[in-house]
């Protein structure tokens, strides 16, 4: 089992994140942050993730932490 | 179990306040890390200057100095000199835009390479000046449309950009001269060992030790973050190529 942690308030909804997960787990959702955009969000109901951390690197607002697997 | 978390030199409870999706926060976030590693935070002093990069007392945990548009080099050349003479050495480095760094300040950046002085100097290449609406700037590409050049930089009225990690590199002085991307994971983990091995050369007192970190302005380029992203990676690595120029540890 895979955890991030993402923080809605410092989400700026640049969406780089999404284009790095190599498993497409972090998606747009219907919240609007800080820019008036929508943030994003984490699922994962088949345990894919892998704790890759390539999200939590390219966050350039740090909202993206606690990335680890179990 | 490796937990990624924030940086221990990054403010509790601070949030960047650029734009979203830009490299500026990506790099602050670098050098905080290599802070982090090299247990330096209790014994530096950053020195930010005007532009974007002016807000970095608010996010860095380090002590930090405002300098005058341009003079970052200076202002860090007299804390160093002045640190050292007291035999109390801070280790001093400066975060600069490359308006900042190239421009205005060219002759300060340049001298200061050229004493050798033993500081490192983090540059945020964003082809423009960014802070105050993306005028064209010295790293300005060829061709690349800006407010005040809303044609496209030309060679009749504008001149050529300004490559500065080559120019740095030519100074006898310079013990280190490197240009790095933050465009995708590679990159990110090559500018994070780069200024890493800048922040070293200082601490073995090799002297000026220079990273130039080609980053996105996506509110000016008028692009969204992937995009500038991508554009950096088609377009700008052309024109600046992500290189090490110089590196007098290999030698
Ligand atoms: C002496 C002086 N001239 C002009 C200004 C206005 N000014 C503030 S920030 C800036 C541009 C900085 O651009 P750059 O160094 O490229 O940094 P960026 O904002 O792109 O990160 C200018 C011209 C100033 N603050 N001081």
């Amino acid at each position: 089992m895979s955890y991030i942690t993402i923080d809605d308030s410092k989400c700026k909804s640049c969406y780089l994140c999404i284009d790095v997960c190599p498993k497409n787990l972090i998606k747009k959702s219907t919240h609007t942050g800080k820019t008036g955009e929508c943030i994003v969000e984490f699922s994962d109901s088949n345990n894919q993730c892998i704790a890759c951390k390539q999200c939590a690197m390219v966050c350039p607002d740090i909202a993206i932490t606690n990335v680890y697997k179990e | 179990m490796q937990v990624y978390t924030k940086p221990k030199s990054i403010k509790e409870n601070s949030s960047f306040t650029f734009c979203s999706g830009c490299d500026h926060g990506l790099v602050i976030k670098l050098v905080a890390e290599v802070i982090d590693e090299l247990n330096l935070q209790e014994n530096t002093i950053a020195v930010a200057s005007s532009g974007c990069s002016v807000f970095l007392y608010d996010f860095l945990d380090v002590d930090c100095i405002e300098s005058p548009h341009g003079r970052a080099c200076a202002v860090a050349t007299g804390i160093k000199r002045a640190t050292k003479a007291n035999k109390n050495e801070k280790f001093v480095f400066t975060y600069q835009g490359d308006g900042d760094f190239a421009s205005i300040g060219l002759g300060e950046s340049l001298h200061s390479a050229l004493r050798g002085e033993n500081i490192t100097v983090i540059c945020i290449n964003n082809t423009n000046y960014g802070m105050t609406g993306g005028q064209l700037g010295p790293t300005t590409a060829m061709g690349q449309i800006t407010t005040t050049s809303p044609t496209g930089r030309n060679r009749a009225y504008h001149g050529f950009p300004i490559k500065a990690a080559e120019h740095i590199a030519l100074c006898d002085g310079t013990a280190y001269s490197a240009r790095v991307g933050v465009y995708n994971i590679k990159n990110i983990i090559n500018a994070k060992n780069a200024i890493k091995k800048a922040f070293e050369c200082q601490i073995k007192g090799l002297g000026y030790s220079f990273v130039e970190v080609l980053s996105s302005c996506p509110t000016n380029w008028r692009l969204s973050p992937s995009d500038s992203h991508r554009k950096i990676e088609t377009e700008l690595t052309q024109i600046y190529p992500i290189k090490v120029f110089k590196d007098i540890t290999n030698d």
